[in-house]
């Protein structure tokens, strides 16, 4: 391994950028998310930083149970995400539908259908302890020597 | 100028310097008293299947056989951690956070009773119900076909041409009945009651 790619490595796990989507849910996980940038949380302090454009994130946090209305506008999102990049699936929502997954409903989970998932956080809403932790522990193993697996 | 090299010496410290660069929290630990995913408490499951019946989330919580027994098995992704199983369980098979210590405390529980109720204008007499229902089985296991048998013990039996629900507090709220009605005259409601010992005694 190369000096640059051992100093890639080291940044890429320090600085992390994270963009959230929410694809039609209860406003729960947005919520749990949200609660992550407060004080009592406080993800800056691990070099995570959230970002509302997709352009400049290289984590997605996808929220919800995808709703009719985001087909292909989804897929955009991801598309606009600069390698490399994961999507997180945030909740039950994403997983399975959860509560909104019954009979005669329009949803169409789980998420991963449509874009590639890498980890997802169950709970009905997840602590905003277990989103760090998914974020935290996983930003630096997908990421570490990007451009020697690409290769 | 010397007590300016004073506090130079005595507070431009590595460590403070090394901390306030640094400075960072290990990410919050869930408490031990919180409502996490529902496990086994490693009491014996009699399969009475309550917690299916109180879980508000599709999918969300099984009961398997497995070697050692009926177990519950609580599917992440899809379970809300609400605890209802854990509350409704009456054997407390299943444990979270300090449910299980509250519910014991203020002597509360869930519990489940069970309402039969037949049409008597769609009830062909058929007696696919009471030849289905698995706790006639147990009762009466010569019971012949169309469900007439002659034993007083029975949940349901057919008596002059119509369903007639004997003894309701057997039923076990599986709805078998309901199922193998070929006209949807039986209806099973369940219905779920929080119940405290300290009132009913009042």
């Amino acid at each position: 391994m190369t000096l640059l790619q051992s100093i890639k490595n080291y940044v890429r796990s320090k600085s992390i950028h994270v963009s959230y989507v929410d694809v039609g849910s209860c406003n729960g996980c947005d919520i749990e998310v949200l609660a992550c940038l407060a004080p009592r949380y406080d993800i800056e302090q691990y070099g995570i930083y959230v970002h509302n454009n997709p352009r400049e994130a290289d984590i997605l946090l996808v929220i919800g149970a995808y709703t009719p209305g985001w087909e292909e506008k989804l897929e955009m999102v991801w598309n606009k995400i600069p390698e490399p990049k994961v999507a997180i699936a945030i909740g039950n929502c994403p997983i399975s539908g959860c509560l909104f997954n019954r009979p005669h409903t329009y949803i169409d989970p789980p998420v991963s259908k449509h874009i590639p998932i890498a980890a997802s956080v169950p709970g009905c809403p997840p602590r905003p302890t277990e989103i760090l932790n998914a974020v935290l522990s996983l930003a630096p193993v997908v990421f570490k020597d990007y451009e020697v697996k690409k290769r | 100028m010397k007590s300016v090299l004073y506090y130079i010496k005595e507070f431009a410290r590595r460590e403070w310097f090394s901390k306030f660069f640094t400075a960072r929290t290990a990410p919050l630990e869930s408490p031990p008293y919180f409502r996490d995913f529902p496990v086994l408490s490693g009491k014996t499951c009699t399969h009475s299947l309550f917690c299916m019946m109180a879980c508000p989330a599709p999918g969300a919580i099984d009961v398997l056989r497995t070697p050692q027994g009926w177990q519950p098995r609580i599917h992440k992704g899809h379970c809300i951690r609400c605890g209802l199983c854990v509350e409704a369980c009456p054997n407390g098979v299943l444990t979270s956070g300090r449910i299980l210590d509250s519910t014991g405390r203020d002597g509360t529980a869930l519990s489940f009773s069970f309402k039969i109720r037949v049409d008597p204008e769609l009830c062909m007499g058929c007696g696919n119900c009471a030849v289905a229902c698995p706790v006639n089985k147990v009762i009466d296991t010569q019971m012949s076909h169309g469900g007439r048998a002659s034993n007083e013990g029975l949940l349901l039996r057919v008596n002059e041409g119509k369903c007639l629900v004997v003894h309701e507090e057997k039923c076990t709220g599986c709805k078998t009945c309901e199922h193998h009605c070929p006209n949807e005259a039986i209806t099973v409601a369940r219905l779920l009651e929080a119940v405290q010992a300290g009132e009913e005694m009042q």
